[in-house]
């Protein structure tokens, strides 16, 4: 089952308010995919902390197998 | 849940490499594309590391991971005692030489005891040689 790019842009950005969300499909099948999020909160928290809080907004649908693999790049809006 | 057994014998390794990656597939044998690409980075290093296939008891270890450092996917690196990350945050670390600062650092044994207070001292030193692949019975 694949997801819309767009619902896990949404997702992202309803658990990060304000981030900058940008969500691609690696491999043409919808499962596998690329986020990269820009946020104010990521401010102070190690990387993996960061990913911890993007994967978190998309859990469900790990769980529920819609998407397979995503990989994500976390940045704050300073660089 | 996580079988508490399983989780008490991963916790264990944890602590006891300083640099342990879990993956699928083994270094010699990766069977997945990010666990190859992180045995990449570590060997292009040269740093020593432990790896544990995931994949003979991959549920349970997910559940075991997930709440030992809440992350369910791998691979998975620890380094001292900590996740540092999957795949994404590896490569991104080689690329801008924390990692090899982070690794490095670790790699000189006979200067820990220089290191500051705060530095783990009573972790034992990983394997000289890679680990092979831990047995775990998936009952």
């Amino acid at each position: 089952m694949a997801i819309a790019l767009n619902e896990v842009r949404l997702l992202i950005e309803a658990a990060l308010p304000g981030a900058q969300v940008e969500v691609v499909d690696e491999t043409g099948t919808s499962d596998h995919l690329k986020a990269t999020v820009t946020a104010a909160q990521f401010e102070g928290l190690s990387r993996i902390d960061q990913h911890r809080m993007v994967k978190k907004a998309c859990q469900a649908r790990f769980d529920d197998g819609s998407i397979h693999a995503l990989s994500i790049t976390t940045m704050t809006p300073d660089g | 849940m996580a079988e508490p057994e399983l989780k008490d014998k991963v916790e264990e390794l944890i602590k006891d490499h300083e640099v342990l990656l879990f993956m699928k597939g083994t270094p010699e044998q990766p069977r997945c594309g990010f666990s190859m690409r992180v045995v990449g980075v570590l060997d292009s290093m040269g740093v020593e590391y432990a790896a544990l296939d995931v994949l003979p008891a991959l549920e349970p270890l997910r559940e075991a991971t997930g709440e030992i450092a809440d992350w369910r996917t791998f691979p998975q690196l620890y380094v001292k005692g900590d996740l540092l990350g999957g795949c994404d945050i590896v490569e991104e670390m080689a690329d801008s030489g924390e990692l090899a600062e982070m690794l490095g650092a670790e790699a000189t044994s006979e200067t820990a005891a220089e290191a500051p207070a705060s530095a783990k001292q009573d972790l034992q030193q990983a394997d000289p040689q890679q680990s092979p692949p831990m047995q775990i019975e998936n009952s």
